[in-house]
């Protein structure tokens, strides 16, 4: 399901990219950009993570994405990458549409932005698979070994048997 | 006395060299997997007689099928789409594996289940060799990682050519909890390989906790259930 869905995101966003001028711009790192939203696309109901460096390796900032309707957040200093991060969950009432969310940062007073996209749930239903399925190679089609060797020993009884008598009747003592 | 010695000894290569002939001809066409008969096939009343369906059960992933009247008892692999759209099957050095959709909908929920699993490989028979035999009113076990067991009642069983499968008819969403068994059949070509698959068709008839000693009420066997 999830994976599904991030398919889907990515066709929207790729879908939103070839659009060009129109595409989001996140995380560009100038002047009042600079937040980093992951993923970028989501459907309403799911957790995003926000992270940036903008701020500083030691900088916290207080997010806000009330503008989806997820209320402030807070982006604590520490991550792996550097930088500070902090979650949100989207409400499962939002609705489809692109959002900013924005981040300032507790030192310096910058203020940063990122985008964040909100699809339809119902975009997430699964893609049903197409024409058959490749299960079988005729393998079973073969000779059964069992049987074949079982009609090997037999043939070998049989031509025991037959070799028998034949020289019995060579020797002239008939049958 | 010799006499009787050369009889028997006649009569015993007469019958070997019959058993071996019978043997190797028919060791080498016999093993062509069963095939679903007409009588198998859908009917337009069968839907509205098994109706109505139980309540759909919440979703969770499939560990295992059983379908008792094949003896079959396998372990069930995730799986997802080929790049041109179908469903992938099941690794096919593992004969005794079989697999479900799980991009799709978990075997119990609304919705149509899927499975899917090797008639066989290079080696010979594998999980759904006998799928093609299964009948109507034959029931279908699945093993859930949530407990239950999602018991499922034959509707039908086809086979469908390659060319005119009918995606919406197998795949295509249910009104109630559904399963589909697929597995390859139809003629066969050393070129081209199995040229269709057999689809069972079942729908959810009952639900146990995954102990043979407890049955719930719920579980509510199909008419003729019993029935060979």
């Amino acid at each position: 399901m999830r994976r599904t869905a991030r398919l889907l995101t990515g066709g929207v966003l790729a879908a939103v990219a070839a659009a060009g001028p129109a595409a989001p711009a996140h995380a560009t790192g100038t002047g009042t950009a600079g937040l980093e939203v992951r993923p970028v696309g989501v459907v309403p109901g799911e957790r995003v993570t926000v992270r940036t460096a903008a701020c500083g390796p030691a900088g916290a900032a207080a997010g806000d994405a009330g503008a989806v309707g997820a209320g402030r957040f807070t982006l604590a200093p520490g991550t792996r990458r550097g930088g500070a991060s902090g979650e949100f969950r989207v409400p499962p009432s939002a609705q489809p549409g692109t959002y900013e969310i924005v981040a300032d940062c507790a030192a310096g007073g910058r203020r940063l932005t990122g985008d964040l996209v909100v699809t339809l749930a119902s975009a997430r239903q699964p893609v049903a698979p197409r024409g058959i399925v490749k299960t079988g190679v005729g393998g079973a089609l073969g000779p059964d070994p069992v049987q074949t060797a079982a009609g090997v020993a037999a043939l070998a009884v049989a031509a025991a048997g037959g070799t028998w008598l034949l020289h019995r009747r060579a020797r002239g003592d008939g049958i | 006395m010799r006499k009787v010695t050369d009889t028997a000894i006649a009569t015993v290569t007469a019958v070997a060299l019959g058993a071996g002939a019978w043997l190797l001809h028919s060791g080498a066409e016999a093993s062509a997997p069963p095939q679903p008969s007409a009588a198998q096939a859908r009917s337009g009343g069968e839907e509205i007689r098994s109706a109505p369906a139980l309540p759909p059960l919440p979703p969770s992933p499939p560990d295992r099928v059983r379908i008792p009247s094949l003896h079959v008892d396998a372990p069930l692999t995730g799986l997802g789409l080929t790049p041109a759209g179908s469903l992938d099957a099941p690794p096919a050095e593992r004969r005794d594996l079989a697999g479900w959709y799980r991009a799709g909908t978990t075997p119990g929920e609304t919705g149509t289940a899927i499975l899917a699993g090797h008639v066989d490989n290079a080696d010979g028979p594998a999980v759904f060799y006998g799928l093609g035999s299964l009948r109507k009113h034959s029931t279908v076990e699945v093993d859930r990682r949530d407990g239950t067991v999602a018991v499922f009642t034959v509707d039908a069983v086809e086979v469908y050519d390659a060319r005119r499968f009918p995606d919406e008819k197998v795949y295509g969403p249910a009104a109630r909890p559904e399963l589909r068994v697929i597995t390859c059949g139809g003629p066969y070509s050393r070129a081209t390989g199995y040229q269709g698959n057999v689809v069972v068709f079942a729908h959810l008839t009952g639900t146990r906790e995954n102990r043979p000693w407890a049955v719930s009420a719920k579980s509510r066997p199909a008419r003729d259930a019993d029935s060979p």
